[in-house]
């Protein structure tokens, strides 16, 4: 049974321009009855979960949300589910959003992990991300998080912003590691389609930067974070030894695991489901004590081993020889001139891409696939 | 009863309402009831529909009481509306005694309608002008008579004014059928005489062959000879379109039908090939017969191999009903196994792409379009060349097909008509105004030079106003050249082209910088090169890819990733390797794109 859950909270202040989840403007009253329908959800859904290793509430930003309703999902939560103190609970947060107080009450419920979206120290490309918050507010709330006893908290950080050059990204990188987080995600932009960015991007009123800027920004954060000692894990991801986030190793590991609230995706048993994405659908449906589903798909042999393959070498550990063997997957047989040209290697039991086969994995993985036949 | 018989085509440019007025003449004299009328009756093949093109010449019988109170039997003939098709028209104009001219008010007289009103003045058709589209507020029936009788030279003042879609003038162009074109003559005891000006192929019944009898008569249980075939077959049964099929007795001198003579493949029979009877034969047949030959070629790859044998069956089925087109297999490194394959023209080409495509489901790539060269060797051997990948390092002379193209256009586009055909290398032959603002100018091209891009530019300089139209005059020799493109050093043998040593330079600085546009970043660097003989004109390189990653990849997102990279894998298996470059169809295509 899952031992991982997701809660999605869908509340923002406002929509970033390159924000693709789902989120819509804050509301005190549609935010008390969605948190009711969560406490539904968890109801129905309790008996299909284990003993939770894992919690991640993400959003949209949940740090939106009143200390009250934090304590109804906690009290839902310790209602209808086992997890012991040492369970990786994480919360996401973005600057602005939270007091000291409401850290505080965060860490009284039982949570022991946030993870800040910063996405840059440069006030100049925050405001081009439409981000709510400055450089200097960010700084503040990440000292706050420490202060009120987060000693494990994450930064999100973003390369290739339009405007931004090699020495922005240096100075972030910079501020971000002088904050001392236990594990940083840095992610490339991707302009995704639908999106207000993409749009912009499109009518050329934004530039992306070139390709070798960004090449140059990947390397600089690779190299700055790990003579910091942070280990880069996941493709995105960089933690200090014992920090790595379980929750999301869970995703790459392509584990099973529970998402609760509207659009959630849940993963049990070789069927990927989503929930409802529509809010007010979403809260009306469990008002009725249904189930929210809006889709399920079981997921075929072949696309489970294309799903195992394309997670697990996201990990920069990769993937067990014997795993692979186990499922009949010959990779390094099949592709003995990927690993001769450097692009896959072989680390003690393990195969996983190099640095360089990591940046074109894309166009690797479907080679991949094609030699498998998959 | 032939004095009662009335033959007759319908000639108009394309848009110019043929189809409707073939439709409106059928509804009128009965052959189908509005309920059964499903638009554009005659066209009834679906890429007919689409295109608006008539590809298959039919011929329906239809009964009309005319005001004299006598009841006439109208042969409509259907004809190809487009030039790659001439052949086909210019045998079914043979079939009638006249035709009516189809000119809309609101466009005038275009190339096709001019190329085809000469041809039926050729056969001595009696010509209807049939003024259409009358109803429209740009129509310009008065302008439109004069232009008609400036480039015919037929008098209009008796033109009907009709509308085909509003149902004018239907009656009116009934009566001038039965007034104006004259009855067949011919004679029902001399021996058979039968012009063949189509034929395809049923499931059921073999091949249909659609002839129009001049003298005699024919029936079933007749042993018949085509004359250029020198096949001897029995006629099964005859009978009439009206529009259904409809067996009849027997086909008298003057009448137009089908016969069914076990006959195997549409290659079995010859357009414009003269049937008569095998015991009494007629002594000189049906003149104006040509054995017509491909004018265009290329090649055609499946994407995956295994849909070679399926190409196979697909172009052997659309081959039996279409005795223009022929198919041999070729080999090509970069390619693999194909066929090459000869069309008509480009209309042509492009039809029977279509048609594979979309009803045998295949994946194709084809190679750019190429005419025949004409290569006489150093030791006096004369070869023709389909695919310029196969011209030999050293030859004595190489001729090209050159065509004298009509081109028809409004006097104040006529400037950049000059500098287009002088860019093609073209001479000018004749230049003649028609009324007192349009151009008909006629220019010898080479053939190769139209194929590519001339009309599509003919259309965008004149801003659609342009028509044309051409007609093969003779080989030519030509300073030509083999232009080869090069992909990492080695030669991609499906992307050489033939071209005039002028133009090789620039050509192939074009083609190097479009193949840069197309081919896709890859894991290694593409350098691509443009050669004549071992002498490098130009080139180009892709720079090898460096980044293709999914930068996030969460819970929710693992549907959503996947499908990316399966939609990646889908566009990989478009995609043909050459050596270890990935091409894209289009790189096939890319020398269609430059100028």
């Amino acid at each position: 049974m899952p031992e991982y859950l997701y809660i999605h909270i869908p509340f923002c202040v406002g929509k970033c321009l390159y924000c693709d989840f789902l989120s819509i403007p804050f509301d005190e009253a549609l935010a008390e009855r969605y948190v009711n329908a969560l406490c539904g959800e968890m109801a129905m859904r309790k008996d299909s979960a284990g003993t939770l290793r894992t919690i991640y509430i993400g959003g949209g930003t949940p740090s939106i949300l009143s200390d009250k309703l934090f304590s109804t999902l906690f009290a839902c939560l310790k209602a209808n589910f086992l997890f012991s103190s040492s369970a990786e609970i994480t919360v996401e947060a973005n600057p602005g959003t939270m007091s000291g107080s409401a850290v505080r009450h965060m860490a009284s419920l039982g949570v022991n992990r946030i993870s800040m979206g910063a996405q840059s120290f440069d006030d100049d490309e925050l405001r081009t991300l439409g981000r709510i918050h400055s450089s200097r507010e960010a700084i503040l709330s990440a000292g706050l998080i420490r202060e009120s006893g987060f000693e494990n908290f994450s930064l999100d950080l973003m390369y290739g912003i339009p405007g931004q050059t090699i020495t922005t990204w240096r100075e972030t990188l910079s501020q971000a590691v002088s904050l001392r987080p236990k594990h940083i995600s840095a992610y490339e932009l991707t302009p995704e389609p639908g999106t207000r960015l993409y749009e912009l991007i499109g009518s050329g009123r934004l530039v992306m930067p070139d390709e070798d800027s960004i090449m140059e920004m990947l390397d600089a954060g690779l190299e700055r974070l790990s003579s910091y000692g942070y280990e880069h894990y996941e493709i995105s991801n960089y933690a200090l030894p014992g920090y790595r986030c379980q929750h999301n190793l869970n995703y790459w590991d392509r584990g099973k695991y529970i998402g609760l609230g509207a659009g959630a995706h849940s993963f049990s048993k070789d069927i990927r489901s989503q929930n409802l994405g529509d809010i007010t659908g979403y809260i009306e449906c469990l008002e009725r004590s249904e189930l929210p589903l809006e889709k399920s798909a079981p997921i075929g042999p072949e696309e489970a081993m294309r799903e195992m393959i394309f997670l697990g070498l996201r990990k920069t550990e990769g993937m067990a020889l014997h795993t692979l063997a186990a499922s009949g997957l010959d990779i390094p047989g099949c592709c003995a001139d990927l690993l001769d040209e450097g692009y896959l290697r072989i680390k003690g039991n393990s195969l996983c891409f190099t640095q360089k086969g990591l940046a074109i994995s894309n166009e690797l993985l479907v080679r991949i696939f094609g030699r498998l036949g998959l | 009863m032939a004095k009662d018989i009335r033959n007759f085509s319908i000639i108009a440019h394309i848009d110019h309402g043929k189809s409707t007025l073939a439709d409106r003449l059928l509804e009128y004299t009965g052959a189908l009831s509005a309920r059964e009328m499903t638009a554009q009756v005659l066209d009834s093949m679906d890429l007919e529909k689409e295109r608006g093109i008539t590809i298959k010449a039919h011929a329906v019988r239809l009964e009309y009481d005319a005001d004299d109170g006598r009841t006439y039997i109208l042969n409509l003939i259907d004809t190809p509306g487009h030039v790659d098709f001439s052949y086909e028209v210019s045998r079914s104009l043979a079939s009638c005694e006249g035709a009516l001219l189809v000119v809309d008010a609101t466009q005038g007289v275009e190339a096709q309608t001019l190329a085809n009103a000469y041809l039926a003045v050729e056969h001595d058709l009696e010509i209807i002008p049939v003024i259409n589209k009358i109803d429209l507020p740009s129509a310009e029936p008065d302008k439109t008579r004069e232009q008609i009788e400036d480039a015919i030279g037929i008098d209009c003042a008796d033109a009907v004014l009709a509308s085909a879609k509003e149902g004018i003038g239907t009656k009116e162009i009934l009566e001038a059928i039965v007034r104006k074109i004259p009855p067949p003559t011919g004679e029902d005891d001399k021996p058979l005489k039968a012009l063949i000006f189509d034929s395809w192929f049923d499931n059921y019944q073999g091949v249909i062959v659609l002839v129009r009898v001049f003298d005699g008569k024919i029936s079933a249980g007749q042993k018949i000879r085509q004359m250029a075939t020198a096949s001897v077959y029995e006629v099964a049964q005859v009978g009439i379109f009206s529009p259904k099929m409809r067996p009849v007795e027997s086909l008298s001198a003057g009448e137009v039908g089908y016969i069914i003579a076990g006959i195997k493949s549409v290659h079995d029979t010859k357009i414009g090939d003269t049937i008569t009877d095998a015991g009494r034969p007629v002594s000189e047949p049906c003149p104006g017969y040509k054995d017509i030959k491909p004018m265009v070629f290329c090649g055609f790859y499946p994407t995956s191999t295994h849909q070679y044998e399926n190409l196979r069956d697909a172009l052997n089925k659309l081959r039996l009903n279409d005795s223009s087109f022929s198919y041999e297999p070729e080999t090509s490194l970069a390619l693999g196994f194909g066929f090459r394959c000869g069309f008509l023209g480009l209309l042509h080409m492009e039809i029977i792409q279509e048609r594979l495509e979309r009803e045998f489901d295949l994946s194709l790539l084809s190679t750019a379009p190429t005419v025949v060269y004409r290569v006489t060797k150093s030791s006096g051997e004369v070869i023709f060349i389909e695919n310029p990948s196969l011209l030999p390092d050293k030859y004595e002379m190489i001729e090209e097909p050159f065509v004298v193209t009509t081109i028809f256009v409004p006097k104040d586009f006529i400037g950049p008509i000059f500098d287009l055909c002088q860019e093609k290398r073209g001479v000018q032959r004749d230049f003649t105004y028609i009324g007192k603002d349009r151009i008909k100018v006629e220019y010898e091209l080479p053939l190769n030079e139209i194929l590519w891009d001339f009309y599509d530019r003919l259309k965008s300089l004149t801003k659609g106003y342009a028509s044309m139209d051409y007609d093969f005059l003779g080989y030519r020799e030509s300073d030509l050249v083999k232009l080869n493109i090069l992909l990492n050093g080695e030669a991609v043998d499906a992307l050489s082209l033939i071209v005039h040593r002028d133009k090789a330079y620039y050509k192939g600085r074009q083609l190097t910088e479009k193949l840069r546009e197309i081919i896709p970043r890859q894991m290694y660097e593409v350098v691509i090169q443009a050669a004549v003989g071992s002498k490098i004109i130009a080139r180009e390189s892709v720079r090898p890819l460096r980044k293709d990653v999914i930068a996030k990849c969460y819970g929710g997102d693992i549907t959503r990733k996947r499908k990316l990279l399966e939609k990646q894998k889908e566009g990989k298996k478009r995609m043909k390797q050459v050596g270890k470059v990935e091409l894209p169809q289009e790189a096939f295509l890319a020398v269609l794109k430059i100028k």
